[in-house]
């Protein structure tokens, strides 16, 4: 009994949670003159697939989606990686200056974007990659490292220092250590700051906007939003549908990691 | 030879070389951090001292004036206001909300997996298509929030919930709950999951019930990644824009008017990139102010 | 973990990076192409009128072989910062259009454009309507730009069946008649009118049609501030008096909301462009034949009328490269065939500002445009007679402050403060004529 009363209360959290994204749905696929019934209407009497099709033949979104895929996976990729090793370098380590360098990194991020996007394209421009997908991915980089160097710190520093230890006294080198030991411990942290990345790089709109133009390079937010949103005008159905396509690949990519997030992995390595 | 927290870096040649290969780790950090953001945060802070016209980044040195504007107006100062309010009150619901939706998906429900993705959405979808979708769905004609307020007879006429106090700064404070708690649920998830189970095997014998358990075994291993989470989040929220922007622009008035919108209207709405450069720079030192008394608070915590 | 899972997975996730960022600086290789490219800006890049685009973009490329348009789209919101990185960078498109009148108002006057003279001559002087140049000769003799399209964007959009139903015969002509009809149709969950009262531009825009409306300005000829006058006072009374006739979300209206509640039928009045008919058309069609347009009421019969007309723009930056072929594509958007297109993107919204595309039968087949031959011409008259904050009047000096004044949302704050703070008029007029004369100061 108290099972099913737990199971409502969550899934009934979870779907006004979730509100939005079934009314994004829902009005994806009503016809156009179905948008603002006054008053307003939930289910569609008509539904129609005209405004995906309407995307996917007859604008860029699936060039943009492919830049935005790049972009974010270059930038996940890039970022977890230098931030893992430095996070294990700030929490296994020790060397002179390492809590300030920590709070040195956050710093930089206590600047509104606003006022860093201008020098930043100049910056761009003066290394030649001004208006392509690598100097989003440098700049994503930027802002993301941050963020995922304190939150993997912060995982790492749930772990043990037995289990290094133990495995440094069976002989391994550090970064030996690190591989086999640390990592796989880490492995939940990783996962939760990877997607996070991610979901940064993909949803970021400001930086996209000044550093690219062209829509060889353009992501899906600057796209889509140029596209369809202007300020006399704004174009729902084709917003909608377009809103649904985005993110879709992100609730894929969760559901395929829902693995890595689930107990007993990672966890349990020191008993006692 | 154990290597635990408390060895020192000095003359033994193993731990040197320990020493370097730690910073070997944290360079390509720092390089990228030095290569990419140092350039434009020395020129944000360096152009506030001048009078500069946006589209040519072009001006004259005023040297202090800005900050002297900037400071004896009303407007700098209402918009802090707004800022800290609107900063405290959404990570609040951010974190409480977050903590208890990661508990109540650590446990055993049905279809666990899709109720995580769909929870996971407002974090998922695009700061501007929510707020466009939470417009429409606040709007007073067609929007089906007020409809179902009226219809259930909660309401007799429709609610203004952007264009009005305080029911403006109240919405923008729940959206940015929505908006933003999965991300609390993913941090507070992860750690959950490396939480060993004979911490709470432990409790149980002792006799602690559901809300013991988690005073004593959940919150005291949640708190590194917690307080982590709160700092970034409140640094996040601090100079979240798009979304206030979208959603009331800063109205009624100056009533939801934040630093942010502040610095961009300077920038991009009155071409003045040295006044919003100083709002900038002032809103960074409000933010290292707070940021080095909690780190400060944070270090004590840890080295208990 | 084995040996290979851990170097297969750093090796492997290397390589990835590695591939995906070479697959993605394409931005480096084009600068050495051979051809002449011409970039072009523009924030309207719904589907509809990239389709149009893209025509005139073929037809130039195949009247000019070796020379390569690439449209690049922006937006009405993200202009202002990527004009200001393409300015303070020197990589500047070629041709920008569609921007407001007030923003080239403010690149002209920091010397950033080039100037449109050559254009005009080239598309034929004698082909615009009758002083549609004017606005932007922002410097006596030289010409910052031309409007690519008129909007004539107060138009008074009205609901012939509800009018019917009240006993109103004709279009409200006065203010108070205006006031009358909206208490007369409103009620059964449909209200007056969708004026807004947000801290936006919107309302800005729409509160100084209203003080032309009341015969005054917000500047003299001579760009003093004149908010301290009767016109002005005048107007904020008609503006609060309205506001009880406007749904309860006006005080955060900006275009879309407004545009929406007009056409879902919401409310019975709007004030609009021509965006009412394509919108109605596909949302709402059941009451497409009840909709009609007229100039909007002023408060009196012998007050003018006064549209607003943005004159969404095309200019030429000082410093693109290849001006002598950016000033051939400005004119060749021009033609005929692509700009008939162009409009038929969005028909009634963009008018035309050449008098010889209006009466073309071309222009004139578009289903829209036909079914609403009325509407449309008076729209184009008005849009073509029409001004704006940038230039108040044909005898007004040129505002470049404009756009600044609009951003800062002095005029909409005043609104504010008088319909919903109820702050007395003389503070708020006195606190709005001071800010003025600050932003005019720079």
């Amino acid at each position: 009994m108290k099972r099913i009363a737990f199971n409502l209360m969550a899934w009934t959290i979870v779907l006004i949670t979730a509100f939005p994204l079934i009314w994004m749905v829902i009005t994806s696929v009503k016809p156009q003159f179905e948008l603002f019934r006054i008053p307003p209407t939930f289910w569609p009497e008509q539904i129609t697939f005209e405004h995906y099709a309407r995307l996917l033949w007859e604008t860029p979104f699936l060039l943009f989606m492919r830049n935005s895929l790049i972009l974010s996976f270059s930038t996940t990729i890039l970022v977890v990686a230098v931030a893992t090793l430095g996070a294990h370098s700030l929490v296994r380590f020790r060397y002179r200056g390492r809590e300030r360098l920590a709070q040195l990194v956050l710093f930089t991020y206590l600047l509104p974007s606003v006022v860093l996007i201008l020098p930043l394209y100049l910056m761009m421009v003066w290394l030649g990659v001004a208006n392509s997908l690598l100097s989003l991915v440098i700049a994503y980089t930027s802002f993301a490292l941050p963020y995922a160097l304190w939150l993997l710190r912060s995982f790492m520093q749930g772990i043990p220092d037995d289990l290094e230890a133990a495995a440094l006294v069976d002989g391994a080198t550090r970064m030996e250590a690190f591989f086999d030991v640390i990592l796989p411990q880490a492995l939940p942290g990783i996962i939760s700051t990877s997607l996070f990345t991610f979901i940064l790089s993909w949803n970021e709109y400001l930086y996209a906007l000044v550093l690219v133009n062209t829509d060889d390079a353009r992501p899906l937010t600057t796209g889509v939003m140029s596209m369809l949103v202007s300020s006399f005008n704004i174009e729902w159905s084709l917003l909608m549908a377009a809103s649904v396509m985005m993110s879709v690949p992100l609730i894929i990519i969760f559901a395929f990691l829902q693995k890595f997030l689930t107990r007993g992995f990672g966890a349990g390595g020191v008993k006692g | 030879m154990s290597l635990g927290k408390g060895a020192s870096a000095s003359g033994n040649p193993l731990d040197r070389r320990d020493a370097m290969l730690g910073v070997m780790l944290i360079a390509p950090s720092v390089l990228i951090f030095c290569a990419v953001i140092v350039y434009p945060l020395v020129s944000a802070i360096y152009l506030s001292l001048f009078n500069i016209f946006t589209p040519t980044l072009q001006g004259n040195f005023v040297g202090l004036d800005n900050y002297a504007e900037l400071f004896a107006g009303q407007e700098f100062w209402r918009s802090l206001f707004n800022t800290l309010v609107w900063t405290v009150c959404t990570l609040f619901l951010q974190v409480v909300l977050g903590v208890a939706a990661a508990l109540m998906l650590h446990q055993a429900i049905v279809f666990r997996a899709l109720a995580r993705s769909l929870i996971l959405f407002p974090y998922f979808v695009s700061t501007v298509v929510a707020v466009l979708v939470w417009r429409w769905l606040f709007n007073d004609l067609y929007g089906i929030l007020n409809h179902l307020m009226l219809w259930s007879g909660l309401l007799q006429m429709p609610l203004d919930w952007l264009g009005s106090m305080p029911n403006a700064m109240i919405s923008i404070v729940l959206v940015g709950a929505w908006k933003y708690f999965p991300f609390v649920v993913i941090a507070i998830l992860a750690r959950l999951q490396t939480i060993p189970d004979h911490l709470y095997e432990a409790a149980t014998i002792d006799g602690a019930g559901a809300w013991g358990r988690f005073m004593d075994v959940t919150l005291p291993q949640l708190k590194d990644v917690l307080m982590v989470v709160i700092l970034l989040r409140a640094i996040w929220d601090f100079k979240e824009f798009d979304l206030i922007y979208l959603m009331t622009g800063g109205g009624p008035l100056i009533a939801t008017q934040t630093l942010p919108l502040m610095v961009y209207k300077e920038a991009f709405g009155l071409d003045a990139m040295g006044r919003a450069t100083a709002v900038a720079v002032a809103m960074m030192l409000v933010m290292l102010v707070f940021m080095v008394l909690y780190l400060r608070k944070m270090g004590r915590e840890q080295a208990r | 973990m084995t040996e290979t899972t851990r170097n297969g997975l750093s090796r492997r996730s290397l390589g990835t990076a590695l591939g995906a960022i070479a697959l993605a600086a394409p931005g480096a290789r084009t600068a050495e192409a051979q051809q002449t490219t011409l970039r072009w800006w523009s924030p309207q890049t719904a589907p509809a009128q990239r389709e149009a685009y893209n025509f005139q973009i073929r037809t130039f490329e195949e009247a000019n072989p070796g020379v390569r348009v690439v449209f690049e789209a922006t937006s009405d919101e993200g202009y202002p910062a990527q004009m200001a990185a393409a300015f303070g960078s020197g990589q500047v498109p070629s041709v920008v259009t569609h921007l407001p009148h007030f923003a080239v108002a403010t690149y002209w006057q920091n010397g950033l454009l080039e100037p449109f003279n050559d254009v005009i001559d080239m598309i034929g002087t004698s082909n615009f309507y009758e002083g549609a140049n004017r606005i932007y000769e922002i410097t006596p003799g030289q010409y910052a730009g031309t409007g690519i399209g008129n909007s004539a964007a107060n138009m008074m959009w009205l609901r012939k069946d509800l009018m019917q139903r009240a006993g109103i015969a004709a279009a409200p002509r006065t203010w108070d008649e205006l006031r009358d009809a909206c208490r007369k149709m409103q009620g059964g969950g449909i209200f007056g009118a969708p004026l807004p009262y947000a801290r936006n531009s919107m309302t800005s825009l729409i509160f100084i049609c209203f003080v032309h409306g009341a015969g005054g300005n917000i500047f003299s000829p001579d760009l003093e501030v004149t908010v301290d006058s009767d016109a002005f006072r005048n107007a904020l009374e008609f503006y609060k008096s309205m506001r009880e006739l406007c749904p309860p979300g006006a005080t955060n209206y900006s275009w879309g909301e407004s545009l929406t509640a007009f056409v879902a039928g919401a409310t019975a009045t709007g004030i609009y462009t021509g965006r009412v008919l394509a919108n109605v058309a596909a949302q709402n069609p059941r009451n497409a034949d009840n909709i009609t347009c007229a100039r909007y009421p002023t408060i009196a019969a012998n007050v003018p009328h006064w549209t607003f007309n943005d004159f969404p723009s095309v200019m030429i930056p000082k410093v693109a490269p290849n001006i002598a072929l950016a000033k051939r594509f400005a004119a060749h958007l021009f033609r005929a065939d692509g700009y008939i297109r162009q409009l038929h993107a969005a028909p009634g919204h963009v008018l035309p500002v050449l008098k010889t595309i209006s009466a073309m039968p071309q222009y004139q087949e578009n289903a829209l445009i036909q079914k609403y031959r009325a509407e449309v011409d008076l729209m184009s008259e008005s849009a073509a007679a029409g001004h704006n904050l940038g230039w108040e009047s044909p005898r007004h000096k040129p505002n470049t402050a404009a756009g600044r004044i609009i951003a800062s949302h002095v005029l909409a704050e005043a609104v504010q403060r008088y319909v919903i703070n109820n702050e007395p008029m003389a503070a708020v007029v006195s606190t709005t004529a001071q800010r003025l004369q600050q932003l005019m100061r720079g």
